[in-house]
């Protein structure tokens, strides 16, 4: 009789468990771009991004969220201007929304389809490939996402008349745990 | 009790089980509220339900949807640029919990709110420095011309007469630079504050070296005068005239600084 009553509750427990909801949350995050210019090279690093993913019915929506004003380039002139070039302060939130099958969150690699919205555009990145290491209850991710000014039509700032690189990378390094 | 009996028991127990726990578990939490709050006796008409689930994936075809994030709007201003059609997963059966928002990330309105007239003030403070940094550089030129000039400028007594025009192409050159210097700093004097963050970086140097330069650009013209003067009258340069030379020296090396710190760091790369 015991042993009935240890089988029907695992029973409905997997049951339970099966239709649950899950939630991700960023713990901690470095985001840095690159610029490229003949006479400098700039990276600006972020460690304010927050991030929320919902798991439901086998299918995660994640979102991550900067402001555009928390990059760090070491110069507040150069920061300030990279400000009012992206728009910084009508769009101040770069969001970046990706949808991903909850069975491939235990993945050592991510294959992500990006939407990046920025300086009031949208972008859409296909195929970005994230490395993912999974130590206990964290989750490490790291990439690039292949961005460039002229995605979000920014008129790319110049420098002596010669403007900056089109390509403006940026790495992602973060720590997501399920809550 | 028989075997049979039993087995029925146990049957209906485990049934009976699964259906409790599958009805507390299947109900998540918005839809709790929503029940909570009395807002689902519109979506709870049988006349709306539909008779199965809807797969997400099939509502997305039907709407020509190929971004799964066509689904997220938290804010329509940061929309500008997208223009994309209202979502019907949006009025999805409520049992599908909403994609986060910039609300579930804690982001405060006062983060994610647009702000046109610190984006038009921004817009000002870089139009103005720009022709501060292009006027800047012009001015070098006839800062440099006055250095080289200054060789032709005091008298040579070996001619036994005063050589009077190296000494006003040297004035000229450097009456030029100053009332250039002058129109370049008027352009970063004006330019509208933003922020209040403390200077990093090179620009920090390049605010610093102002307290040099700035002094040297109004003493050098006065001890000019003074050496000009002087020498007019077949007088050798003597007294405070006579720091003239180094002082001008002096204002040329910091303002050339002040130039090379607001560029670093320079990387050679093409």
């Amino acid at each position: 009789m015991r042993e009935n009553r240890l089988l029907a509750f695992l029973l409905v427990t997997l049951t339970a468990f099966a239709q649950a909801d899950h939630s991700w949350i960023l713990d901690q995050s470095t985001l840095t771009y690159h610029m490229s210019h003949p006479l400098h090279e700039v990276d600006g690093v972020s460690h304010a991004a927050k991030g929320k993913g919902v798991c439901h019915a086998g299918q995660c929506d994640f979102l991550l969220a900067v402001p555009v004003k928390s990059f760090d380039s070491g110069d507040s002139n150069r920061d300030l201007h990279m400000l009012q070039a992206t728009r910084g302060a009508e769009f101040p939130i770069v969001t970046v929304r990706f949808r991903l099958p909850e069975a491939a969150l235990a993945a050592a690699t991510l294959d992500c389809d990006l939407e990046v919205q920025f300086a009031g555009n949208t972008a859409h990145y296909s195929h970005v490939v994230f490395r993912q290491v999974i130590q206990g209850t964290e989750h490490h991710i790291t990439g690039t996402v292949p961005s460039t000014v002229s995605d979000f039509k920014i008129d790319p700032p110049s420098f002596f008349t010669v403007p900056i690189k089109n390509e403006i990378p940026v790495r992602v390094d973060m720590t997501w745990h399920l809550s | 009790m028989t075997s049979s009996r039993r087995f029925a028991a146990m049957v209906s127990k485990v049934f009976l089980g699964t259906m409790g726990f599958t009805v507390l578990f299947a109900t998540s939490p918005p839809l709790a509220a929503q029940l909570l709050s009395g807002e689902s006796t519109v979506k709870v008409d049988s006349a709306t339900l539909p008779d199965a689930p809807i797969p997400t994936d099939a509502v997305l075809a039907a709407n020509d949807l190929s971004s799964p994030a066509a689904d997220f709007s938290s804010n329509p201003d940061q929309q500008a640029g997208q223009g994309n059609p209202p979502v019907a997963g949006a009025q999805e059966p409520h049992q599908n919990p909403a994609p986060p928002s910039l609300e579930d990330l804690g982001m405060t309105p006062e983060q994610t709110k647009a702000d046109p007239d610190t984006q038009a003030r921004l817009d000002r403070h870089t139009r103005m420095l720009k022709i501060h940094q292009r006027l800047g550089l012009i001015t070098l030129a006839p800062l440099a011309a006055a250095c080289i000039s200054s060789a032709a400028a005091p008298p040579d007594p070996r001619k036994g007469k005063e050589n009077t025009v190296g000494r006003e192409i040297h004035t000229g050159l450097g009456s030029l630079s100053v009332v250039m210097y002058g129109l370049t700093a008027s352009y970063a004097i004006r330019a509208p504050r933003v922020g209040n963050a403390p200077a990093r970086g090179g620009i920090k140097v390049h605010k610093y070296l102002i307290y040099i330069h700035a002094p040297g650009m109004i003493l050098t013209p006065i001890l000019g005068a003074m050496a000009y003067s002087q020498a007019s009258n077949g007088e050798k340069v003597h007294g405070i005239a006579s720091a003239h030379t180094a002082v001008a020296w002096t204002t040329v090396a910091s303002y050339s600084a002040a130039v090379v710190a607001v560029s670093w760091p320079i990387h050679l790369k093409f």
